[in-house]
């Protein structure tokens, strides 16, 4: 009786948008009220949802209703929902998120006035993008609300863009980033876009019920649907801040914090990697693509993290670090993929064997999505309250700030503790199941044993930097902001804080209470099914994990990387200037240049978007223009010319009359006299 | 019986007074004339022709001609009028109406 209204969900905070955007200013708090009672009236179908459909007797088969929008020729475009495990999962985090980052946008933009009623007007309708997409039964639906998030995404990073800091550099300029964050992401979109028009040449439809029907996927052309994939992929890469395309991320930075906070653990990034496993029927037709997939999800994982290593600004740390987590996330949906790929490939007892193997894969991607979800949304608002109360983002300024912001110092370490994967915690249950996956594929090509080896890396590289960030601010001497901070933040701010904290540090615990058979995946020869799996439960995952030798081997990493951070940025019994000369070392400066992709970006932009775009510009202006105004002139001039005969003197006319009448008799009587024989 | 052709020659030279005034006056009201000239001189070819080959229609489309010539007539003048009171002219020439072209 609730999934019949699955459409309020995106609907609800869309209202919101248009009752914020028209008349926010004359409400209490700006508006601020109304887009949180939004969020959570989402929130509250969403549990309704998915309460009912996962009690159901539907459950797992997916729930779907359309009503018809358009037909070009055969081409039928449909509007409704789909409901499974995936969207259920999807659809709670999103919006009970967004919900603790609106009641904490109360006390983070106090200070904005006016700015306030565009402020929440623009997180609904973010929120409206990200609960649509979630709930599309199409994906032409979902390409709608995919940009409608492109677009709230650049209005939010470009919140502050009056502010310019120093110079041009997107870093620095909420303007520039805001751009950067668009353009970079429009490139991923025109890849998404091209891959939608060849699943629409090759299955007649976008409908994900017409899509993920194994019949029509055995009737399509194998080589379309691949080409077709890997398009869709380049949109994930653009949207989640994959490699080549992660730069924007950092440098959007630039808004205010909450926004971060949604950009990072509720929407817009989430969305990519919801991309992969929601087309996950038709990526594993090819193990290549998902081989792709992994190996793009593993470099970046692995290159984010590197660059969270030296950064001094207590954002970007995140920032990065979010993108080595969303690049977990792809490399398991890439490894467990690939298996499946494989095992559909190869048929049989080993077949099968491998395809059950491969689908932890999808249930890992999708868990650690959660997760990252609930940590990162925390670890953000944290570095948000710290922004508030010490008034810098450079982790040098701060230090020492334990004694004077308790709530935040102590859920910032819970957040830290379980990104960085300390057992029990979060973020170690799902990061050890992205790294089972990523070796276990690794059996069947080298190349997953060295992204497995890379993402080990990159645990060891997470827990470093996200306990170098906590103890350069909490701990060790005052640093010049500390000694004038304005202490702990409201109770707006500190109050999600710890709902969100109880949630990063349990939210692993879900897995063994059903939570892997929601979003589990399961191939049969008449369909893909997603949810309804087998939940394992406590004693499987406990048993899987611990006589893994490779879990203790993250686990030591892990506390290793803690240590020594500890001893550099708490004890600081060991200089890390030791390592970097000082800042002077070549490893160094890369880093700290972020590869040198910002000036790539540039050189690239300079030299062939901008080569290009002269050129289309001489076309437009040369030879279209040229064309178009080359006739209507010659019309005018024409006009003008022969308008001249027109002299307006009446004896003129009539001398023409006259001329032409007796022309005319002239030539009656000669007819007449050659007719006649006269 | 006077012969047709007097008729004819009559009607001619009428035709060619009023295509000459039309062709060559400079004053609006002698044009409208001249018009009527050559209106009246296919006027008498109707009747001679109407008389000579005995059929009514001849004189039944004079009359119409007459009714349609005293109508254009007036709204010719009309429109001299109202051209007049602007530019206090009826001469056809550059400094008079024809500059009210294009």
């Amino acid at each position: 009786m609730f999934i019949e209204y699955t459409w309020l969900v995106p609907l609800i905070p869309m209202l919101c948008f248009l009752i914020v955007g028209l008349l926010g200013r004359k409400t209490p708090e700006k508006g601020g009220y109304i887009a949180i009672a939004g969020a959570l009236l989402s929130f509250i179908i969403s549990a309704l949802i998915a309460y009912e459909y996962l009690t159901g007797d539907a459950y797992p088969e997916p729930v779907t209703s359309q009503i018809a929008w358009f037909a070009i020729g055969d081409f039928e475009i449909n509007l409704g929902y789909y409901v499974d495990g995936l969207t259920c999962m999807m659809m709670l985090f999103s919006s009970f998120i967004s919900t603790l980052i609106f009641i904490y946008s109360i006390g983070y933009m106090h200070a904005e006035g006016a700015r306030k009623t565009r402020y929440y007007a623009e997180v609904s309708l973010f929120l409206t993008g990200m609960l649509g997409l979630i709930v599309s039964s199409n994906f032409l639906e979902m390409f709608i609300f995919w940009e409608v998030m492109g677009l709230c995404s650049y209005l939010l990073i470009g919140f502050w863009s009056f502010r310019h800091n120093d110079g041009d550099a997107a870093s620095a300029n909420a303007a520039s980033a805001a751009k950067k964050a668009f353009l970079v992401t429009r490139m991923g979109d025109v890849c998404l876009m091209a891959g939608l028009f060849i699943l629409l040449g090759e299955f007649h439809s976008l409908d994900y019920t017409e899509l993920f029907d194994p019949a029509n996927i055995a009737n399509a052309d194998s080589t379309m649907i691949t080409l077709g994939m890997l398009l869709v992929f380049g949109g994930v890469i653009g949207k989640s801040a994959q490699f080549p395309l992660h730069d924007w991320l950092p440098d959007a930075m630039a808004g205010p914090t909450t926004v971060s906070s949604l950009i990072h653990a509720a929407t817009m990034v989430k969305a990519g990697v919801y991309l992969v496993a929601r087309g996950y029927p038709l990526f594993i037709q090819d193990p290549e693509v998902m081989l792709f997939v992994g190996i793009i999800g593993g470099v970046t994982a692995f290159f984010a993290a590197t660059m969270a290593l030296n950064n001094y600004n207590i954002k970007k740390v995140l920032a990065f670090s979010t993108v080595s987590q969303l690049g977990y996330m792809i490399l398991a949906l890439g490894a467990g993929g690939y298996l499946v790929a494989l095992g559909m490939d190869m048929g049989g007892a080993e077949g099968t064997a491998l395809i059950a193997a491969g689908t932890a894969g999808f249930t890992a991607g999708c868990f650690h999505m959660m997760n990252h979800a609930f940590f990162k949304a925390l670890l953000f608002m944290c570095s948000g309250s710290v922004i508030h109360s010490v008034g810098t983002e450079d982790m040098r300024l701060m230090g020492g700030l334990g004694k004077h912001m308790k709530i935040t110092s102590i859920t910032m370490l819970l957040g830290s503790l379980s990104i960085a994967g300390f057992p029990l915690f979060s973020g170690f249950w799902s990061k050890d199941l992205v790294l089972d996956i990523a070796l276990e594929a690794g059996d069947q090509t080298i190349w997953f044993t060295v992204l497995w080896l890379l993402a080990v890396i990159t645990a060891f590289m997470t827990a470093f930097y996200m306990f170098r960030m906590w103890f350069m601010t909490f701990m060790g001497e005052e640093g010049a902001n500390t000694q004038h901070c304005h202490g702990e933040s409201p109770k707006t701010m500190t109050a999600p804080l710890v709902i969100l904290s109880v949630f990063a540090v349990l939210s692993g615990f879900l897995i063994m209470f059903g939570l892997d058979g929601m979003v589990s995946f399961e191939v049969t020869d008449t369909a893909f099914i997603v949810g309804g799996g087998h939940a394992g439960g406590m004693v499987h995952y406990f048993e899987h994990l611990f006589t893994n030798p490779y879990t203790y081997l993250t686990i030591v990493l892990a506390l290793l990387g803690i240590g020594i951070a500890y001893l550099m940025y708490a004890k600081k019994t060991v200089d890390p200037g030791r390592f970097n000369k000082h800042g002077e070392s070549g490893l160094y400066k890369v880093l700290a240049n972020r590869w040198y992709f910002p000036e790539f970006y540039n050189w690239v932009s300079w030299k062939f978007g901008y080569g290009v775009a002269k050129g289309v510009n001489y076309v437009d202006r040369q030879v279209i223009d040229g064309t178009v105004n080359g006739l209507s002139a010659a019309v005018v001039g024409g006009g003008d010319t022969i308008s001249k005969m027109q002299t307006g003197n009446v004896h003129d006319y009539t001398a023409v009359i006259l001329l032409g009448v007796s022309v005319l008799a002239a030539l009656f009587v000669v007819i007449a006299m050659i007719l006649g024989g006269m | 019986m006077i012969p047709l052709e007097y008729f004819l020659i009559l009607g001619a030279i009428l035709f060619a007074i009023g295509a000459y005034g039309v062709a060559t006056k400079s004053n609006a009201i002698i044009v409208l004339m001249c018009i009527e000239l050559m209106l009246n001189a296919a006027n008498i070819n109707f009747v001679a022709f109407g008389a000579y080959h005995p059929d009514i229609m001849g004189q039944v489309f004079v009359i119409m001609t007459i009714t349609v010539a005293a109508a254009e007539v007036a709204v010719g003048i009309a429109i001299l009028l109202n051209a007049y009171k602007m530019r206090k002219t009826t001469e056809l020439d550059e400094d008079g109406l024809t500059s009210m072209r294009w």
